[in-house]
């Protein structure tokens, strides 16, 4: 089985602080592998069987690599950086585009494709689908669970609907759940890792024209933009006796 | 392939909404889309399309989408279609999209027009911008607005090529009747292709419970909240007032509610009147989902709780006895 991974290395959230306005500090903030995405990768080992390959894939900066590195630790067998000046400012289209075309001139006989559910920056989900649909393979988002019974089966939950569906050769899954906890790869996990070349590829190995990729290749554009202006005051009250709280709070609320 | 055009000259007209069916009655939309309707109604001038997938059991609902602004519904009809097949919906859309030539597509953000919009958007060949939280003409360039960089910025896109696509986040805008008799055409549509999922099991969930994103007041509980009995305080508070409960991530991971009660980015975006959060810290996941909450009042034992930043006001106090109080004067 041949499992291709896309994943994306996203500024550490948890770890942005914030000025005194109230706005998300992101100069000097670490970059790690978008939790998502760690999810799918774990997803793909847990259900690799003997002689299975996983593949990573990205496309972004070339620090982007690190990203790649956490994959190859956590059980990753080949990474790809896909990385060119001429990627800069790829909206969803043209890195759906880019990640397709990757795709289909260097695996293409793939079994199963994993993205993560969503980026922890970009938080727009669109990438697996847009993928997808290059592909045209099925897609199967929110998935929880991949069971291997009778052919390959995805658990996925909307909500409102949870269910199972077969999946095909070449299908596409989103996943949307995992350890919270990352996991820490062992001095055997680092050492292999650190013996797995990267592989870069550029615009012109994957085959594009300018106008395919990056900003040149987006199908939206960011006219303007403005700091969100929610009327939020953030008044202290104090809360300190319970009765005169709870008063308040109807008094709101009512 | 549809042919793409320029914006500035292109003939494309019309607007088309994918009118979505609700999981829990099948006989009734998502909120949301009427929600899209009446949006597209005030901005926009020319004809409105709608689109429905199911059989014969929505031909009551016809009257509805007409009464929210729609003037002309496609009907997908098909048995299989009642079940939620992606790639069939999308091959749909696109017939019906090359069939009347829409400038704009539109649909809502919820899990599955968000699954649906980007696999439409790849195979027209348009751009697409998620989870919008405005939305204006200027000429016939739709003007998309949304949070950007984790909520700090609204950034406003265009689309560089027709048609210009949106998903728009529920709760977003209200949803506005023109008239109770308004009628409009409606269109059998069938699909043609085969592309659908082979589903091995379904189960509906919470199928007679509102969902929180349907709620006017939320109580939402976080990791402060130390005893399990709280719920039940939170449960009578919530009844009280007419809403509903809901939690951070933590109390999910702890096991104490179901997935679905959970607000921020893995969980639901929810747009309440009130949102009142009980021992919520406001991380960066979790105030992602209430950046359209019309009013915050968080609960804190902690004055620099970042969930201040998003709070109209914090109450610098104990969750559980508050709550405990509330309950009683209530
Ligand atoms: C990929 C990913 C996705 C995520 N998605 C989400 C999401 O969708 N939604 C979400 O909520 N989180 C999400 N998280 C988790 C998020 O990062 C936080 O860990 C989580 O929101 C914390 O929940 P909390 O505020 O309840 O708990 P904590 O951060 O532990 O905060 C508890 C708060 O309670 C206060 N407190 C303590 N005692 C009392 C008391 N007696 N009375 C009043 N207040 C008290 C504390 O001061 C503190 O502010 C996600 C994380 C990742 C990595």
């Amino acid at each position: 089985m041949r499992f291709v991974v896309f994943v994306k290395q996203v500024p550490d959230t948890s770890s942005v602080g914030t000025d005194e306005n109230g706005n998300l500090m992101r100069e000097g903030v670490p970059s790690i592998l978008n939790p998502y995405c760690e999810f799918a990768l774990d997803m793909a080992c847990r259900v690799k069987g003997e002689g299975d390959i996983i593949s990573v894939v990205t496309m972004g900066p070339p620090q982007a690599e690190s990203a790649l590195f956490r994959c190859l630790e956590l059980g990753a067998d080949e990474a790809f950086l896909l990385t060119d000046r001429a990627f800069a400012g790829a909206d969803v289209y043209a890195t759906a585009k880019t990640l397709s075309a990757f795709l289909k001139k260097f695996i293409p006989d793939h079994d199963l494709l994993f993205c993560g559910r969503q980026a922890m920056d970009g938080d727009t989900a669109q990438v697996p689908a847009e993928l997808a649909s290059m592909m045209g393979c099925g897609q199967f988002y929110y998935t929880e669970d991949l069971v291997f019974s009778d052919g390959w089966k995805a658990v996925q939950n909307y909500y409102d609907e949870e269910r199972e569906c077969a999946l095909k050769k070449g299908d596409l899954i989103s996943v949307s759940k995992g350890e919270t906890d990352p996991r820490l790869p062992s001095v055997a996990d680092y050492i292999r890792a650190s013996g797995t070349e990267i592989k870069k590829l550029d615009r012109v190995d994957i085959g594009l024209g300018t106008f395919s990729v990056g900003l040149k290749g987006s199908k939206t554009r960011i006219t303007s933009s403005r700091p969100v202006s929610i009327s939020r005051r953030g008044i202290l009250t104090d809360g300190g006796d319970p009765t005169e709280a709870a008063k308040h709070i109807k008094g709101m609320v009512r | 392939m549809l042919q793409q055009y320029d914006l500035g000259t292109s003939t494309a007209d019309g607007l088309m909404v994918w009118l979505e069916i609700s999981e829990r009655d099948p006989v009734s939309f998502e909120p949301s889309s009427m929600e899209i309707l009446s949006k597209a109604r005030e901005i926009y001038d020319g004809r409105i399309f709608g689109v429905v997938f199911g059989d014969t059991e929505l031909k009551p609902l016809y009257k509805e989408a007409f009464s929210y602004g729609a003037d002309t519904l496609y009907h997908v009809k098909d048995k299989r279609l009642i079940d939620f097949h992606p790639e069939a919906y999308c091959e749909s859309l696109r017939s019906i999209a090359e069939r009347i030539n829409p400038s704009i597509i539109l649909m809502s953000a919820t899990l599955r027009g968000r699954e649906v919009a980007p696999r439409l958007a790849a195979s027209l060949g348009a751009g697409l911008t998620a989870d919008c939280t405005e939305l204006s003409m200027d000429g016939s360039v739709l003007q998309m607005t949304r949070p950007a960089f984790g909520g700090d910025l609204m950034a406003t896109i265009t689309s560089e090529s027709m048609p210009q696509m949106a998903t728009v986040r529920p709760g977003t805008f209200p949803p506005n009747k023109i008239s109770d008799d308004a009628t409009g055409t409606v269109i059998y549509w069938q699909y043609k292709g085969d592309s659908f999922k082979t589903i091995i099991s379904s189960k509906r969930k919470y199928h007679d419970e509102k969902d929180i994103t349907e709620a006017d007041i939320l109580i939402s509980l976080g990791n402060g909240i130390k005893s399990k009995d709280t719920i039940r305080l939170a449960e009578s508070v919530a009844k009280k007032l007419g809403g509903m409960v809901s939690c951070s991530r933590a109390l999910v991971e702890k096991g104490w509610f179901p997935q679905s009660r959970q607000v921020g980015q893995s969980g639901r975006n929810v747009s309440p009147e009130i949102y009142l959060a009980f021992g919520i810290s406001g991380s960066v996941q979790h105030k992602a989902g209430i950046m359209t909450a019309r009013r915050v009042i968080a609960v804190n034992s902690d004055p620099d709780a970042p969930i201040r930043e998003i709070a109209d006001e914090l109450i610098v106090g104990d969750a559980e006895n508050i709550l405990r109080e509330l309950d009683k004067i209530l």
